[in-house]
């Protein structure tokens, strides 16, 4: 029983090592990418199935964000007699934590499962190993175009889905819920800053960074069969999410220090 | 390790020894706890074709993937040229593993590209393209020289076993390797198609020079294409000579290999199944 835990241990921290490894491999090799031509085609490739391709689920994500957003709280301000502060509780909501959240959510589905079954199965079928016989990086190959491009459109995705929600939210506030337009929007200016927008679409570049690494490692490192493929885009979903979650606590408590310290210092500036 | 010897069906004479392109020193491969190669030492004689046999499971992929360190050793080391290579990181194997042609079992074509980007695409990954044409003609004639000049904008679902794997001939011969390793390059083709195979593996060696190693089932093939034959069992190396020397090896596990006989013990295994056979379910005993 202990030899056991004790086995299990060592394996996930050697696992651990690996993906760490693969992590920063693929981090460094993207980087180098940026600059190198050859590699800009295959992330146009990519960009147009990671980025362009999700656009309407993304949209639809976050308008249904938005509308759940506007009917759920409207009670509880109507009874305290805010209603009319509705548009600030929907739009912090959905710019800073909802919006990105559950846009990253629905990419790690979308997205994450995707690469992780194209490349288990360029995996399972020897087609990683042809690329490093014929003297090419995999990761410079396959990952590094799929990570920029989950990096790079992660946030304007973002963008889409608080775009969305805001319009969302507006619509039922003031079809649904008889809201007047002008307080709606009047409260909603005064609470929400540019840095709420901002830390959501910075949360972006994180989460689609996470989404690309956690599914690429998983295509690279499943089983045999049709059975390890489907197993290694579960546990890429799986992890995804998890990631999303704890990175999501981690920026929200960097952003919130961060935000004390040097948003004040605006209006010196202003 | 085993002095280089001739096909007794091969017709030019070589020189005595030629130097070693390949070499495995003390090579052990550990998978958990599983021992797939035990200590292998052997030599790869430069512009010769060697084969590995074997019965399935017996470590024969996991050699050759070694030797162009697909796989890296548990123990031991894998030279090229003199030049040790199993220590090198990725991006140095990268150079070495361009003066290598690897034909994989199953072909490993990329399935989201036609035939001919499958072809260019080690040439596009390594040169910088400006003429796109000169491109075309090389891919027409890698695939002419595997007699499938026209496939160019077929993809890979689309073609049948036999001419997938000739592709990734063509696709494993487009850099002019010096050395190709082909995994089973006969297997699951009919009996003219493998015949194919084999005279582009000695056309290659005869005209361009080209050393091959290659792993098969197939002892036609072997002897056919073989300078030197290298059997493989349990990890272990247990016969390595020429055709002639294979043929008359005394070792039991090698004669019943390659005259395709299947041992007591087997045969014994298999009458138990027999007996046990009869007294399995029928769907009728389900019937209540």
């Amino acid at each position: 029983m202990i030899a056991t835990l004790g086995a299990k241990a060592v394996q996930d921290v050697v696992n651990a090592g690996h993906f760490g490894r693969f992590a920063w491999r693929s981090v460094l090799t993207s980087m180098r990418s940026c600059t190198a031509r050859r590699t800009y085609p295959l992330v146009w490739t990519q960009m147009n199935q990671i980025g362009v391709r999700s656009v309407p689920v993304i949209m639809i994500t976050g308008a249904f964000v938005g509308m759940t957003l506007a009917v759920q709280a409207y009670d509880q301000l109507a009874g305290m007699g805010l209603e009319e502060h509705l548009g600030v509780l929907i739009n912090i909501s959905v710019v800073k934590e909802l919006g990105p959240v559950l846009a990253a959510v629905m990419l790690a589905g979308r997205i994450g499962g995707a690469l992780t079954a194209e490349l288990g199965t360029m995996n399972v079928t020897e087609q990683i190993d042809a690329v490093r016989s014929m003297g090419t990086d995999p990761i410079r190959y396959l990952v590094a175009p799929r990570f920029l491009a989950c990096l790079l459109l992660t946030p304007v995705l973002i963008i889409y889905a608080d775009l969305l929600g805001v319009v969302g939210g507006a619509l039922v506030s003031f079809l649904q819920l008889g809201i007047n337009s002008r307080a709606y929007w009047g409260f909603s200016a005064y609470g929400v800053d540019l840095w709420d927008v901002a830390i959501g679409v910075v949360k972006g570049f994180f989460f689609g960074g996470a989404i690309a690494v956690i599914s690429c490692y998983k295509g690279f490192t499943c089983e045999e069969g049709a059975q390890g493929v489907g197993r290694a885009c579960t546990e890429a979903f799986v992890a995804s999410f998890i990631s999303i979650l704890a990175l999501d606590f981690a920026l929200a408590v960097v952003s919130k220090n961060v935000y004390e310290v040097f948003w004040p210092l605006k209006s010196l500036v202003g | 390790m085993v002095e280089q010897t001739k096909n007794d069906k091969k017709q030019e004479p070589g020189p005595a020894s030629p130097p070693a392109i390949v070499e495995v020193r003390h090579l052990t491969k550990r998978f958990g706890k599983k021992v797939v190669l035990d200590d292998i030492s052997l030599f790869i004689a430069k512009g010769r074709t060697t084969v590995v046999i074997g019965p399935s499971g017996c470590g024969k992929t996991v050699l050759i993937k070694h030797m162009l360190v697909l796989l890296r050793p548990s123990e031991g080391e894998v030279h090229f040229e003199d030049r040790r290579i199993d220590d090198l990181s990725e991006a140095e194997l990268s150079r070495v593993r361009t003066r290598f042609g690897y034909l994989f079992q199953e072909g490993a074509l990329f399935d989201s590209m036609t035939v001919a980007e499958n072809i260019s695409f080690p040439i596009r990954q390594h040169y910088k393209v400006k003429d796109w044409r000169a491109i075309e003609d090389v891919v027409k004639s890698k695939l002419a020289m595997v007699g499938l000049d026209g496939f160019q904008n077929s993809y890979p679902a689309n073609l049948s076993g036999g001419q997938r794997k000739r592709v990734a001939l063509a696709r494993a011969i487009a850099l002019n390797p010096e050395v190709i390793l082909y995994d089973e390059p006969t297997t699951g083709l009919d009996p003219i198609r493998s015949d194919i195979i084999n005279e582009l593996v000695l056309k290659l060696e005869r005209e361009l020079g080209v050393t091959s190693v290659v792993v098969t089932h197939d002892m036609k093939s072997a002897y056919k294409v073989g300078d030197r034959i290298i059997m493989l069992h349990n990890g272990k190396v247990i016969a390595d000579g020429d055709a002639d020397y294979i043929r008359n090896h005394p070792h039991p596990i090698v004669q019943q290999f390659i005259n395709g006989q299947v041992s007591e013990d087997d045969l014994a295994v298999l009458r138990m199944a027999g007996a046990a056979s009869a007294a399995q379910f029928l769907p009728r005993d389900f019937d209540s």
